[in-house]
């Protein structure tokens, strides 16, 4: 039998108790946030079994069951459960999701056949295949027949579907890019004083051109219209549960499965299948369907523009307050200035962002060499260059203080080694500190790069687009499009979640987006971090 | 040492001194960054707190008939002036040339006034008649360029039948030939006409109906001034004892019920004018005195009374004039010595005052846009240019309670945009702020001692081995996007909240329960036991602890609801409390933003316990004082700057998160300390509106200077951080 604890003794026990649990209970709120993502963000591809329901009131649906709740007092039922599901057909019905009440239902199973079809427009399609069609005519019937059927012919139809987009978005745009290009040739043409012969001459070259690619646009638009017309030749007609029929183009379909059907291992094909198109295509249906390659690509890029423009800036800056400085107020103000700067609110460089690089350079650089497009605005509006130089001047603090670091780990024996060599300040920095201190700077690097891959609130204010047509970097001069609205994973999150009229059906979708972007941004955290301790452990010799 | 040649050759030394210049510049640019931002905010907000600008042009000479009343276009290129003789002559603003557009049926006598609303002038005339005349001003392009015309209608005569002189007059005349007009006579009396005008909808046959009608004043008084609002439907009469009426008319003119009686002052009062939106009433009077009146109701049910809202800094003479800005609730008020300035009607500041000219002022007009304005005597027309500035946000409407149209009483208000042209932008910051503390507040409340108590036990109690492991996931968490945050807490804890709070508030007693059972356990197991089992057990064995809590809490908050809340939360917030139920509310906030500031928190912190030599602890538990003792006695108070500036570093960045309370606060401008409501704070503030501020507007600067408060807090809060973390290492080497 111990004995009895002091006062003290007992005090000490319950705050040190305290204190650990404070300490457990943010590690598990961190574990816990990482696994709510985790599971739902890898749960937005999972293939679920469709139910066919069939409810006391003699209707019969057929769904995707989501959520299962205690329906919450005051409603009507309160005490039962009731499962939330996905019904698909919005064309039908004009909703994807339903509330029903578990007591209401009579008779649950998992028909074979049922297919679920993920269209271009509309969302999803849950029913059972009744016919396959090629301009009217039938070419398979019966749930499994047609279905099987029209699976066959979907691969066609996707590369039809590409040809369409590759012929709209390539050579059409060029035609429209150029068009675009020579009005504006003609109106610089209007404002210059020139000599009547040689205005004439100049405006019937442009007028011609004009025409030449009017009349290219017309062939374009023949052939995209003779594609079309065979992209729409197949319909497969579904019937939903309740019986109802619906002729669907085979091109608008993106997959078509039968979940219930499907084995474990073509379960993950279809997982698979659905993470590459989150990861590779374009987002569809105003971003609540298809993929965010566009947002992925926008932030890589626009962190890599910002790491251009932040390294020289801050690795100098470092390098003169470690390395050059002497000390004194002004140093001690470049202190100041780099602490006060790493806190300032982002939404406050936002706004100097917008002020300055969007209306005040972006506006100087329209007036001077983009007068003719006046009055829209080419680099006088949100754009990835001003994003990127906005984030570039956020991130400065990180690779100032992370620099420092990394040339403080550079012994002093070494510099004055170097130095009593004969080699000037220049060649020392160059040939030993620079060498010495570079795991720091490329921390500091990485470190300030995750930082503006998860900063939103700047961007929202200077060059962020729901949708951005094309993206900043493509294979026509000058390539690199640094005046180009763009898309980012942050915002994407944004504005999917909060701005997109049918919340429910975008969630997964949103979730997935955050687990990537949570997942990039603590990889090269902990990337960083490693490098910073085995940066330590390389200097931390004693010797020197 | 003879021989040895010191001399650097010259290309490395250029090399050198130009890499030399490229650090120090580098150096430099940090520093003008950070001067840069403040200067430039500061440069975008400043033109919020300057007055309006007036600028005179020279004056137009004018001969023959003096003025009466006068119009001024949009586009400021024509004044239109009725004359005393009755004709009514368009003046070219540039070149000062002039010619007739329309002539009233007889000389001006009596009364005259310009109704810039309607481009309305109306003069009483011989005979006990009154005229109206519409004017128009075309536009059209030639060449590319602007021509502005000048035309009129036919003047239309209303006759007032045998009266007397008239001593004031009011008309409006509606595009669909609406019109009213009322006049005090000699005898004491007011006259109302209205004119109606009926189209067939078949045959397109016109009709017109007129009404004339006689108002009574309750005393026997003089009426001297008058005023109307659009149609006709609020009559306004200031009289020479002082008084102020209102009258309201039913849909066929009719008064309803007796007019209101109010006081203006002892002094006669001269001048009416209703602002932009018709609802504001600024009353002059003869001793130069300038009041602001709008109806306010005094509960839901009754009805509006006319209040007296505001002074305005007086004229040094009786008041003569006074023209409305068709922009904002400007007004340009005119002295009877030719004094004149410019007022606003919300903040009731004098924004700017005229020159004056010397002689007396007979027709004045305010510029369409409020750019400019004219003042005719009888010998000139003196047109100005005026840059109105930003009248809507002035220390006083930015900061202060600024009684509103509509409002029951002086209020705190953000509202910067509505659909309404009449609409007046409320720029109160103080909601913003006020949302921001709130937001601040909430988040600290959870974060601080959460975060605190972890850095104590990292770094006191903790092994070593495990500390480093630790340390840096919890620094992880910092660097989560805030915007995944924003994101959880808007779409899943929000929706979550209402039915997981008795489970949270079931583990807030569990938790801390269950800590002190772990600890009791931990501390009568004996202590060879516990030395030989690896480092990290005790906190395991705190996991473990919080797991069961937790678990508990899972399994007990539906009954613990239904016993503490009847089942609902939400429900028992709104009955039980009083207090609204937000979805998106201070508690949703405080817990998403915990997990951006805990990890901030706890790196600092830990950092300055850490930093506390171990000899001081060493020292305190050899003389036979506990850990915690130890803690509380030795090593907080000599970290105590260190935590302080942690918390100050904390507190900045709450209060400068964006997308956290963009996405889970609602974003509703309240002023309350409600935890369950929703509130805006300034960052948001500014996410949400810039986007709809075009460059260079009241609201574009008003947003500025948010960001420009923004970065001066923080600016100061990470400063005294910096600072008192300075003191610290410094104190520290000592040891």
């Amino acid at each position: 039998m111990p004995p009895r604890p002091s006062r003290a003794e007992a005090r000490d026990r319950a705050m040190t108790a305290l204190t650990a649990a404070a300490l457990a209970l943010t590690v598990l709120l961190l574990a816990g946030l990482i696994t709510l993502l985790a599971v739902r963000g890898l749960g937005a591809f999972r293939v679920r079994p469709l139910d066919l329901l069939e409810l006391r009131d003699g209707s019969r649906l057929l769904v995707e069951i989501r959520d299962r709740e205690r329906i919450p007092a005051g409603l009507p039922g309160a005490g039962h459960h009731r499962i939330r599901a996905r019904t698909g057909n919005r064309d039908l019905t004009g909703n994807d999701f339903l509330w029903i009440d578990e007591s209401e239902i009579v008779h649950r199973s998992r028909p074979r056949d049922a297919a679920l079809l993920e269209r271009l427009e509309w969302g999803p399609f849950l029913g059972f295949a009744a016919e396959l069609r090629r301009d009217g005519a039938v070419l398979a019937r019966g749930p499994r027949e047609a279905f099987e059927a029209a699976r066959a012919l979907l691969p066609a139809k996707r590369a039809q579907w590409e040809r369409i987009r590759e012929l709209e978005r390539g050579e059409i745009g060029a035609v429209n890019r150029a068009l675009e290009r020579l009005r504006l040739e003609r109106r610089a043409l209007a404002r210059r004083a020139l000599p009547p012969e040689e205005r004439e001459r100049r405006e019937s070259a442009l007028a011609a051109s004009i025409a030449e690619q009017q009349a290219r646009y017309r062939e374009l638009a023949g052939r995209l219209d003779a594609l079309r017309a065979g992209f729409e030749r197949e319909r497969l007609l579904m019937r939903t549960a309740d019986g109802r029929e619906r002729e669907i183009p085979l091109g608008h379909v993106v997959r078509m499965i039968r979940p219930n059907a499907l084995g474990p291992v073509a379960r993950a094909g279809v997982y698979l299948s659905r993470l590459r198109e989150f990861l590779l295509d374009e987002p569809r249906e105003s971003n609540t369907e298809g993929g965010i390659f566009p947002a992925l690509f926008g932030t890589v890029l626009m962190v890599l523009i910002m790491a251009l423009a932040v390294t020289p800036f801050g690795v100098f800056a470092a390098i003169y307050l470690r390395e050059y400085s002497r000390g004194g107020p002004f140093v001690r103000a470049i202190r100041v200035a780099v602490h006060n700067l790493a806190g300032v609110p982002s939404i406050v460089f936002g706004v100097f962002g917008l002020g300055f690089f969007v209306y005040g350079v972006g506006g100087v650089i329209d007036r001077l060499f983009f007068p003719d497009a006046l009055p829209t605005p080419t680099f006088g509006t949100g754009g990835i260059l001003w994003a990127s130089l906005t984030l570039a001047l956020l991130t400065v603090p990180v690779v100032i203080v992370a620099t420092e670091e990394g040339l403080d780990s550079v012994p002093e024996i070494a510099r004055q080694g170097s130095r009593a060599l004969g080699a000037t300040r220049f060649e020392t920095l160059v040939r030993v500190i620079l060498p010495g201190a570079s795991p720091g700077i490329l921390t500091g690097l990485i470190l300030a790069m995750s930082r503006a891959a998860g900063e939103v609130a700047p961007l929202m204010v200077v060059g962020m687009v729901k949708l951005a047509p094309a993206l900043p970097l493509d294979t026509e001069y000058p390539y690199l499009h640094l005046e180009r609205k763009f898309m980012h994973l942050g915002f994407h999150i944004y504005d999917v979640g909060f701005q997109s009229p049918n919340v429910e059906a975008v969630l997964p979708l949103v979730y997935a987006t955050a687990l990537l972007l949570i997942g990039v941004v603590l990889v090269s955290n902990l990337a960083a971090i490693l490098l910073r301790n085995r940066l330590r452990r390389r200097f931390a010799s004693p010797h020197l | 040492m003879p021989g040895v040649d010191f001399r650097i050759a010259l290309h490395r030394r250029l090399a050198d001194g130009a890499a030399t210049a490229i650090v120090r510049g580098g150096g430099f640019a940090v520093l003008a960054a950070i001067l840069g931002i403040l200067v430039f905010l500061a440069a975008e907000a400043a033109p919020l707190l300057r007055g309006a600008r007036v600028d005179p042009r020279p004056a137009l000479p004018l001969s023959g008939p003096p003025p009466a009343a006068a119009l001024v276009d949009e586009h400021r290129t024509h004044a239109a002036l009725l004359l005393a003789d009755g004709r009514v002559v368009a003046m070219d603003l540039a070149e000062g040339s002039r010619r007739e557009v329309a002539a009233l049926p007889g000389p001006v006598a009596g009364p005259a006034l310009a109704e810039p609303r309607d481009d309305l002038l109306a003069a009483a005339l011989p005979g006990g008649r009154v005229a109206l005349l519409r004017l128009h001003f075309p536009v059209r392009f030639e060449d590319g360029e602007r021509v502005t015309g000048v035309a009129a209608d036919a003047p239309e005569l209303f006759e007032l039948g045998p009266t007397g002189p008239v001593l004031a007059l009011a008309a409006r005349l509606e595009p669909d030939g609406t019109a009213v007009v009322v006049a005090a006579t000699a005898a004491g009396g007011l006259l109302r006409i209205d004119r109606r005008v009926e189209e067939n909808p078949f045959t397109g046959e016109r009709q017109e109906l007129r009404r004339r009608s006689e108002l009574t004043l309750p005393f026997s008084g003089s009426v001297r001034a008058l005023a109307l609002d659009h149609r006709g439907a609020t009559l306004y009469a200031g009289t020479a004892e002082g008084r102020l009426l209102r009258w309201r008319f039913d849909e066929t003119a009719r008064p309803i019920g007796e007019p209101e009686l109010h006081r203006v002052g002892a002094d006669p009062v001269t001048a009416l004018l209703l602002l932009l939106g018709e609802r504001s009433l600024v009353a002059g009077t003869a001793s130069g005195e300038l009041s602001l009146w709008f109806p306010v109701r005094p509960s839901e049910e009754a009805t509006a009374l006319l209040h007296r809202i505001r002074e305005f800094p007086p004229l040094a003479a009786a008041v003569e004039h006074l023209a409305p800005s068709e922009r904002d609730r400007s007004f340009l008020a005119v002295g009877e010595d030719g004094g004149s300035a410019l007022y606003y009607g919300t903040s009731g500041s004098r924004r700017a005052r005229l020159p004056a000219g010397g002689e007396e002022v007979l027709a004045v007009a305010y510029a369409p846009k409020g750019d400019g304005a004219v003042l005719a005597d009888a010998r000139a027309l003196r047109p100005f240019d005026i840059d109105p500035g930003h009248p809507e946000a002035t220390l006083g409407t930015l900061f202060r309670r600024v009684w509103y149209e509509g409002y029951p009483a002086p209020a705190h208000v953000w509202q910067s945009s509505s659909g309404d042209d009449a609409f007046e932008p409320k720029l109160g910051l103080v909601p913003l702020i006020v949302g921001t503390l709130k937001g601040t507040f909430y988040s600290l409340l959870l974060a601080v001692p959460v975060g605190l108590l972890a850095a104590i036990y990292a770094s006191q109690f903790l092994h070593e081995r495990l500390r480093s492991v630790i340390k840096p996931a919890v620094e992880l968490m910092a660097s989560i996007p805030s915007v995944v945050l924003g994101f959880l807490a808007g779409l899943w804890l929000a929706r979550r909240m209402a039915e997981l709070l008795p489970g949270v508030l079931l583990f807030a007693v569990l938790a801390p329960a269950g800590a002190l059972l772990a600890g009791r356990l931990w501390g009568s197991l004996p202590r060879r036991l516990t030395a030989s089992l690896p480092a990290g057990s005790e906190l395991a064995v705190h996991l473990g602890a919080l797991a069961v809590s937790l678990a508990a809490s899972v399994a007990l908050a539906p009954a613990a609801g239904e016993l503490l809340f009847g089942g609902s939360f939400p429900g028992f917030v709104r009955k039980a409390l009083g207090i609204p139920y937000e979805q998106r509310n201070a508690v949703v906030v405080g817990v998403a933003m915990g997990f951006a500031v805990i990890p901030i928190l706890f790196s600092v912190a830990e950092d300055a316990l850490s930093n506390v030599p171990r000899s001081l602890a060493a020292a305190s538990l050899a003389l036979g004082a506990t850990r915690w003792q130890t803690v509380t006695r030795i090593v907080l108070p000599s970290a105590s700057p260190g935590i302080f500036s942690a918390v100050m570093i904390a507190v900045g960045r709450a209060v400068g998160e964006t997308m956290i309370v963009l996405m889970a606060a609602g974003n509703t401008p309240l002023l309350d300390w409600n935890p369950f409501t929703g509130f805006r704070t300034l960052s948001a503030n500014i996410a949400v509106e810039i986007p709809e501020a075009p460059a260079g507007s009241t609201l574009y600067r008003t947003l500025f200077l948010t960001a420009l408060l923004l970065f001066a807090f923080t600016f100061v809060v990470n400063t005294a951080a910096e600072a008192v973390r300075h003191r610290l290492r410094e104190r520290f080497a000592r040891l």
